[in-house]
């Protein structure tokens, strides 16, 4: 689905280069759920910036194999709605913007926010809902246009952990649902290994992938993965690569 | 809100505005001030009334209105098309954004004259001149609004691949619509300004030339109605405009 080829990032600060990604090589199979993790300013969002075409590469080669029109889904760390549309009108609103028929955007809309667990929600305006109630319906707006690709920038790090649970085994259902391909950027430990099929470990300054680890976990994920100790040696892995 | 608290603002109001009027009935009395200086607010009534059974005065006001809106909606059009021409090109903000800022500073009042010369003693000279005190104040709203965008939403714009137009129409608008509505109450209370002053230079029609013609014939309980007039006008525009902004950014302050 993707292949990236030596693409890095670098800028010029008064004169200086500063190179916020080094050259990564990286491969995302259809379907897969990838997680990248790293501490802050190791590149992870950059290149999840990158491959959603919000910035260039100074280097390297980027294939995303997808209709040329197809856009990528994204959601970003604090939902980022339009506060002035409701949340049936947030989720609606790629449609909207690209013409699509009303009452086929609405069922869209509809069936979305059912599958994120907002019904009853249409019509609250973004204020009114909760930090997580708000990253479900950016979710939501991000399936609306059915793209393959979904990229996600540290979704859930701005929640509580119990939340933060409750949107990871969420998350796991839309993607069996849905079948989309999902690059998943966070720093928590517990969350990469819970979700992901292949974990990419990133290390700052300048940032570059460290190791790339095939997930040993069982599908479909659920409170028995927490107990299986191959969990608990992936997390203690991930957890010295990182120190 | 219990109904008796809907009720209290106004009827303060109405106490505040009669403990005023008594308080200048019983100055006039006790001074006896002659009433060319000071009217007693019963001749400013009794004037308005007279005015508003000839005729004259609905005309005088309906003219005043009729280039308030002419002149408010245009320079509030203009504002907007310029603040975004501005804020999208940063080109023409170096070009143009010094002049601006000159015009902008310059006393407008002391260009009226110049309007009458330019565009003659009729409606063009006193539309333009409201024109150019609502402009102003609507445009740095405008451009203060845009420019001011939060990243994210230009993020999700360049996610969506939406087009120049839809963009601005859809989101950038819509986020700037605060600051916009800034400039569009300054520029509510400023378009007053003008449009009384205009009709204070030339021509026979309007609120402005009521006073002039008042003040010359010393009719002073007229003029005084005029001016009490002016401002319930003025306090009218202001209020229309705060309560589309009321409606339009509901979701600012409604859960």
């Amino acid at each position: 689905m993707i292949h990236a080829r030596g693409v890095a990032k670098h800028f010029l600060t008064r004169g200086a280069r500063v190179e916020a990604l080094r050259p990564v090589d990286l491969d995302v199979a259809r379907g897969a759920f990838v997680s990248i993790i790293g501490p802050s300013g190791c590149g992870k969002s950059t290149l999840l910036r990158i491959i959603a075409g919000l910035e260039t590469a100074s280097e390297g080669t980027l294939t995303i194999e997808s209709a040329a029109d197809q856009r990528a889904g994204f959601v970003f760390q604090d939902a980022v709605l339009l506060p002035w549309l409701s949340a049936e009108e947030n989720v609606r609103f790629p449609l909207d913007a690209a013409g699509v028929p009303r009452d086929e955007g609405d069922a869209t809309a509809r069936r979305l926010l059912a599958l994120v667990g907002l019904q009853g929600f249409e019509k609250a305006l973004p204020r009114a809902l909760s930090g997580g109630m708000r990253q479900r319906v950016s979710i939501a707006r991000a399936l609306s246009y059915d793209p393959p690709l979904l990229l996600m920038d540290e979704p859930f790090g701005a929640l509580d952990l119990l939340t933060r649970d409750r949107l990871n085994d969420e998350l796991l259902t839309i993607w069996t649902a849905t079948k989309k391909t999902i690059i998943f950027v966070t720093h928590s430990v517990e969350e990469a290994a819970y979700l992901s099929d292949r974990v990419v470990v990133m290390s700052p300054r300048p940032g570059s992938i460290k190791k790339i680890y095939d997930s040993p976990l069982a599908r479909p994920r659920g409170e028995r993965t927490k107990l299986d100790p191959a969990f608990h040696q992936l997390m203690a892995d991930l957890r010295r690569d990182l120190a | 809100m219990t109904s008796r608290a809907i009720w209290r603002r106004p009827l303060e109001t109405i106490a505040a505005v009669g403990a005023f009027c008594l308080a200048w009935d019983l100055y006039v009395r006790w001074t006896d001030a002659p009433s060319y200086l000071l009217p007693p607010p019963a001749d400013v009534g009794a004037a308005l009334i007279q005015s508003a059974a000839s005729g004259e005065l609905a005309h005088h006001l309906l003219y005043t209105l009729q280039n308030l809106i002419l002149g408010y909606g245009a320079g509030a059009l203009l504002g907007v098309a310029a603040g975004v021409a501005l804020a999208k090109s940063p080109r023409l903000d170096r070009a143009l954004g010094g002049p601006i800022l000159f015009l902008q500073t310059a006393p407008k009042i002391a260009l009226a004259p110049l309007f009458v010369i330019w565009f003659g003693l009729g409606l063009a000279s006193k539309i333009a001149l409201i024109i150019s005190l609502v402009f102003f104040p609507v445009l740095v709203g405008t451009m203060v609004g845009l420019r001011s965008l939060d990243s994210r939403f230009a993020d999700l714009a360049r996610l969506l691949r939406l087009g120049v137009w839809r963009r601005l129409w859809l989101i950038e608008l819509r986020a700037g619509l605060p600051d916009i509505f800034v400039g569009l109450r300054i520029g509510a209370v400023q378009a007053v300004v003008g449009a009384i002053l205009g009709e204070w230079m030339s021509g026979r029609q309007g609120l402005g030339y009521l006073m002039t013609f008042a003040s010359a014939t010393y009719k002073t309980p007229l003029l005084f109605g005029a001016v009490v007039l002016t401002a319930l006008l003025g306090i009218a525009v202001y209020q229309l405009v705060e309560t589309a902004e009321r409606r339009l950014l509901s979701w600012r302050d409604a859960p």
